[in-house]
């Protein structure tokens, strides 16, 4: 089911949010610095905003054309939504709220029974308590359970995991991944936290300033960045699919492209196959004049592709098996003399590879 | 006290009462209007229905009055249409209490609901929730405290209506006299005591309405 965003004016404080965008994956993730429109984006696809001019059609159905006067009000839209503050009902009881919303019968996708959202979200131990007893991550669950019982056609997540610390967040990703591959449920996932988008994210919306700034895959829009301004958001160059080949001894052993590389154990889930590996362009170390011994664990031979200028720094795009990128000094460039053609080798300490899970 | 005192205690409680019931759903509509929607208007409307709370009573009574007697607009709409006579009968004092304590209503019912986040309203319509089924499942319930307090605000304002009573009801013994035009009429006559005993039912009927609406209020709070 794709959801297509044309022609979205909408003035905001202090700039104007302007979307031309058609969504087709599952799970995307709307990425953008805080107040760059991304929940203002939100409330009009979920009907809780008008714009002068908007059309937004989620499948076949047209939800606004603000040029025809068509506004389908939010309770007849069938998107769940999972604000950032939850919108918990304090007077209500958990049940209460998990059933406020809740279709059974003819309008309810049989997908979302009680039972087994219940059972995916492991809320039962929670169901008779009141809503202010429950913790973080437990009033999360119950936010997102809460929005699939109503059989929602599309699930919009705004900054889900913002309020929770990393720990929890590690806890609550599961869950969510959970919802992607057992539901089907498309989602909208807002987001300005890289890490939350590599668990979880097909695509990439890179919103800037209330303009989309670059849409691709993922792993794309992380390994090329289509402006300087989008690489300062996502503040990670190079990442590269992989797949965990060995775990032992505290290290996990990642093919890589044609390479093997050697992480830190990093807590992952004990059924993480497929990973995404992220290194960070200012942890690269180049040497020339051939390969020696040193501390840092995985030493990569590779090929310069092309050094860019970014101000006092030079970006060096490298070829190792994958794209890999360097950034260094003016001064360590011109002293290597590295132009594109030369072989180098590139080292990056083991606690310098991210392994995200995918 | 005496059976005349009780029955004038009695039909005053009763007033306020029926005054404030009169008030409630559209002093609650109103409020929700002014604190959920923006319209043309809404000031203007704002200004009329607070005129009350600064105008002399006497003045409010005075326009009264003139609407609902006989040959007023009001009043007389109502008598050719109805039989109904308004003015100098119990219901022009139901009138003059519901006119008087319909801005303390509103005004306090419209900062109840102002207090519910408006985004836990959007959530229920996310959830398929209509117009009504906001209202009465998340608007009203998370309200209630201040609506309440509103409510017995305004009774409390009713029991103790004063100038816009005597202007448009009077003080006929037996049919529209209140404790407040009571107490006046024995004080003016010479019977202290009796005024007395009045003054001392309606400082205990306020006492007890007032500080169970400021209660309320501060409960809101938590």
């Amino acid at each position: 089911m794709s959801l297509l965003l044309k022609n979205i004016f909408l003035p905001l404080a202090s700039f104007t949010l302007e979307v031309d965008v058609e969504i087709r994956d599952r799970v995307t993730a709307i990425f953008g610095p805080s107040g760059s429109g991304k929940t203002s984006l939100l409330d009009l696809v979920a009907g809780l905003r008008c714009a002068r001019s908007a059309f937004i059609k989620l499948g076949d159905r047209v939800l606004t054309d603000a040029s025809r006067g068509v506004f389908v009000p939010a309770r007849q839209r069938g998107i769940g939504y999972v604000p950032q503050d939850l919108a918990l009902f304090p007077h209500l009881s958990v049940r209460q709220n998990l059933l406020y919303g809740h279709k059974s019968g003819g309008e309810a996708n049989p997908l979302f029974t009680f039972e087994r959202v219940i059972e995916v979200l492991e809320i039962q131990p929670l169901i008779q308590r009141g809503v202010t007893e429950l913790s973080g991550g437990e009033k999360q669950r119950v936010a997102l359970a809460r929005a699939l019982l109503a059989s929602p056609r599309l699930l919009l997540l705004d900054e889900p995991l913002a309020s929770l610390d990393l720990k929890l967040k590690t806890r609550i990703i599961p869950y969510l991944t959970r919802i992607r591959d057992e539901f089907h449920l498309p989602m909208l996932y807002v987001t300005h936290d890289r890490f939350e988008a590599l668990a979880l994210a097909d695509e990439m919306v890179v919103l800037v300033n209330g303009r989309i700034a670059q849409t691709g895959s993922v792993p794309e829009v992380f390994s090329r960045p289509a402006s300087l301004s989008v690489a300062d958001l996502l503040t990670v160059e190079t990442v590269q699919p992989g797949r965990i080949v060995k775990a032992a001894d505290g290290l996990v052993t990642v093919a890589a492209g044609s390479v093997t590389l050697t992480a830190v154990e990093q807590n992952l889930p004990a059924d993480t196959g497929g990973v995404y590996v992220c290194i960070r362009a200012e942890d690269v170390i180049l040497l020339t004049g051939g390969d020696r011994p040193s501390s840092a664990r995985n030493h990569l031979p590779a090929v310069v592709q092309s050094v860019t200028c970014e101000g006092p720094l030079r970006r060096v795009e490298l070829d190792c098996g994958f794209t890999l990128t360097a950034l260094l000094t003016k001064q360590a460039c011109e002293e290597l003399n590295l132009k594109s053609g030369n072989e180098v080798v590139a080292l990056v300490k083991a606690p310098h590879i991210h392994l995200i899970p995918h | 006290m005496t059976p005349a005192e009780w029955q004038i205690v009695a039909f005053t409680a009763g007033m306020a009462v029926l005054s404030t019931a009169l008030i409630l759903v559209p002093g609650v509509a109103l409020a929700w209007c002014l604190a959920r929607l923006r319209w043309r208007g809404k000031s203007l409307v704002e200004t009329v229905v607070a005129l009350p709370l600064v105008l002399p009573p006497v003045v409010t009574g005075l326009v009264l009055l003139k609407l609902f007697g006989r040959r007023g607009p009001l009043g007389h709409w109502l008598y050719s249409e109805f039989h109904l006579d308004i003015v100098f009968t119990w219901r022009a004092v139901a009138l003059a209490l519901a006119v008087m304590s319909f801005p303390l209503l509103v005004r306090t019912a419209r900062a109840a609901i102002e207090e519910v986040n408006p985004a836990l309203e959007q959530m229920a319509r996310t959830l398929g929730a209509g117009e009504w089924r906001v209202f009465f499942t998340i608007t009203l319930p998370l309200a209630r405290r201040g609506l309440l307090a509103g409510t017995l605000l305004a009774f409390a304002r009713a029991l103790g209506e004063f100038g816009a009573t005597i202007m448009v009801a009077g003080n006929i013994p037996g049919v529209t006299t209140t404790l407040s035009t009571d107490i006046y009429q024995l004080v003016q006559l010479g019977g202290d005591s009796h005024a007395w005993t009045l003054a001392g039912v309606s400082l205990a009927l306020a006492f007890a309405a007032l500080w169970t609406s400021e209660w309320l209020m501060r409960g809101r709070k938590h």
